[in-house]
């Protein structure tokens, strides 16, 4: 298709209902190409077809038409997804296996075993920060440490593209706080992101680039830096200025042509605040 | 913004070091690999063994040690027979009660519970998750069979070694050819070579079964459905022989009826078929031929099973 790590090319789903004679048209002429290495956001509210079309990108559903690949192979060849790791929306894995046990256990779906697939192990764990809790059946774990293990199981085979369904969905601030920067941390070594959210403000920290979606149809696709930007304002951020400096700021401004639209103190995000207060409480894990 | 998201990218160094620990990569995919196969198989043992399942397993001993206190009353003979029914009879219930309800409720609880979307997310293809899934509760029945035949024939030592010291005592006086004659009569109706063909036959029934029972749970969207369902093949399974001969008794067997009935026998499988037990329990010898013929038709169910189970899972929508 092209060099694009997932490409979506007229891809359209519909869900027939039999007994009533109609069907849903969950996606609708949909077409998307995301690059090597980027974050790429696919937002929508509950029902716009987002985790549709990851499945569908997955070989989890099969289009009605249309044709999704992965880093060039199609989605329907079970190989291409060699190079994807999946985290499921709200993930329910094997409660009867422990941390460990898990990833040991989709290491091997994947290929891997031995001596390598369990020190691969243990290195995720840490880096999702479970190593105390390795040896506890995922019965006892939060929906933050479920989401948390979910993520190291997506990682085990060292993906190239990583798919993500609601990755911070139902989890605390400070667990949300943890997956954004390992999102970071996985996007500075090259791994592309697929996502899909509808909590925005996290989307807006993460993503390079988003495609909006409602009931099925493409809205709005682009650079999200260019989606938000607004050309004809400006904005300073001064520290340290006098009232006298900035009154004369202001007439320079009024003199020039311009108009000062708002003049405020910056505010720190409710986000910053609320981990700042638990960080300084928090409890070894 | 971008300044914020790399400062917090810094504060998980630690974490990106070891992510971005490049290893060696797996073997490219291969279309079939075993050792994904026994993955899953090894973990559906795993998850049986750890729901508990083999708690019937106290059941059945319970039924073994009653049943034989219960019949210390009887003469060798019928001591030996009552109990050969007994314990056969309860292994190849139990048998089947296991492996329908082990596996009714593997394919829908993973798609319920959404753990199939993490495993088939890996290069993982749908026939391979089917067959270890499969693997794992033949495994499991394979298991249970051996510890309930080693329960089965220690009682059966015991109260042959029981008889055999009985008869000893109260024949002492007798001359030596008669005394052995005597012994050797009850080592013959105690143990023979035919209970081990039974018992094979019982697993391969029950393999059966565990084959039909996931065909059905492919398209059930609950696991209620598949026992319910497979509680009517069971029954079914079981008259249909007879219901046969019936019928080719009345109306002949004319190439029509003979298509109807073969179509019938292959999606109620005739399970008459795979009962050893009376043969056993009276000491009939059970022809080699027989044996494997019914054991090729068994393997014959659950290739066939499995493959349609595959089918109708290649194209469900998940």
């Amino acid at each position: 298709m092209t060099n694009a790590a997932v490409s979506v090319r007229s891809l359209t789903k519909v869900y027939p209902l039999p007994f009533r004679r109609r069907s849903v048209r969950a996606v609708q002429d949909l077409n998307l190409d995301v690059q090597p290495g980027q974050v790429y956001g696919l937002l929508g509210p509950n029902g716009s077809g987002k985790s549709t079309t990851l499945k569908i990108i997955l070989g989890l559903v099969t289009p009605t038409c249309g044709q999704t690949a992965i880093l060039g192979r199609d989605s329907r060849e079970t190989a291409s997804r060699e190079a994807v790791g999946f985290l499921p929306e709200n993930p329910y894995f094997y409660k009867y296996l422990t941390a460990t046990e898990t990833l040991r256990f989709f290491g091997k779906l994947s290929g891997f075993h031995g001596v390598h697939l369990r020190q691969r192990a243990d290195d995720l764990l840490d880096v999702v920060g479970l190593t105390d809790a390795r040896n506890r059946r995922l019965s006892t774990y939060s929906k933050g440490m479920l989401q948390r293990i979910g993520l190291a199981q997506a990682l085990i085979h060292d993906p190239k593209v990583l798919i993500l369904d609601e990755p911070t969905a139902g989890v605390d601030p400070v667990g949300s706080r943890e997956i954004c920067d390992l999102i970071g941390s996985l996007r500075a070594r090259g791994i592309t992101i697929l996502l899909s959210s509808h909590l925005l403000a996290q989307a807006q920290e993460i993503c390079d680039r988003v495609a909006i979606l409602a009931e099925g149809v493409l809205i709005c696709e682009g650079p999200l830096a260019e989606l938000i930007s607004m050309p004809n304002q400006t904005e300073l951020v001064l520290e340290n200025a006098s009232d006298e400096l900035l009154g004369k700021i202001e007439n320079m401004i009024a003199q020039g042509g311009g108009r000062l639209v708002a003049r405020r103190n910056p505010a720190t995000t409710l986000e910053q605040l609320f981990l700042e207060c638990v960080r300084s409480k928090k409890r070894p894990r | 913004m971008s300044e914020a998201r790399h400062a917090d990218g810094g504060a998980t160094s630690t974490e990106h070091t070891a992510v971005t620990t490049r290893r060696e990569s797996p073997l490219r995919h291969r279309a079939f690999s075993p050792q994904r196969i026994a993955a899953i198989c090894a973990n559906t043992l795993t998850e049986l063994t750890r729901m508990k399942v083999f708690y019937f397993l106290l059941l059945f001993g319970l039924i073994l040690i009653g049943g034989s206190v219960f019949l210390a009353r009887f003469s060798f003979q019928q001591e030996f027979q009552i109990l050969k029914d007994i314990s056969l009879g309860s292994m190849s219930i139990f048998s089947s009660l296991l492996a329908i309800v082990t596996t009714a409720r593997l394919i829908p609880q993973d798609i319920e519970d959404r753990t199939v979307y993490s495993i088939l997310a890996k290069p993982v293809p749908r026939f391979e998750y089917l067959i270890g899934r499969l693997g794992g509760v033949l495994v499991l029945l394979a298991v249970s069979l051996v510890a309930m035949s080693a329960a089965f024939l220690a009682v059966l030592y015991m109260r042959e070694q029981a008889v055999l010291h009985e008869t000893a005592r109260q024949m002492s006086a007798a001359p030596g050819d008669q005394l052995n004659q005597a012994l050797q009569a009850i080592r013959e109706s105690a143990f023979n070579l035919n209970l081990f063909s039974g018992i094979a036959i019982i697993y391969v029934k029950a393999c059966l079964l565990a084959a039909l029972t996931l065909f059905v749970s492919t398209f059930a969207t609950t696991s209620l459905f598949t026992v319910v369902v497979m509680a009517f093949i069971y029954f079914i399974g079981h008259l249909q022989g007879t219901a046969r001969e019936y019928w080719l008794h009345q109306h002949g067997a004319d190439w029509g009826a003979r298509l109807f009935l073969a179509f019938v026998a292959l999606v109620f499988p005739d399970l008459q078929a795979f009962n050893f037990v009376d043969e056993v329990v009276v000491g009939t010898a059970i022809p080699l031929m027989l044996f494997l013929k019914t054991v090729g038709l068994g393997a014959f169910y659950v290739v066939l099973y499995t493959a349609l189970a595959a089918v109708v899972f290649s194209g469900k929508e998940l």
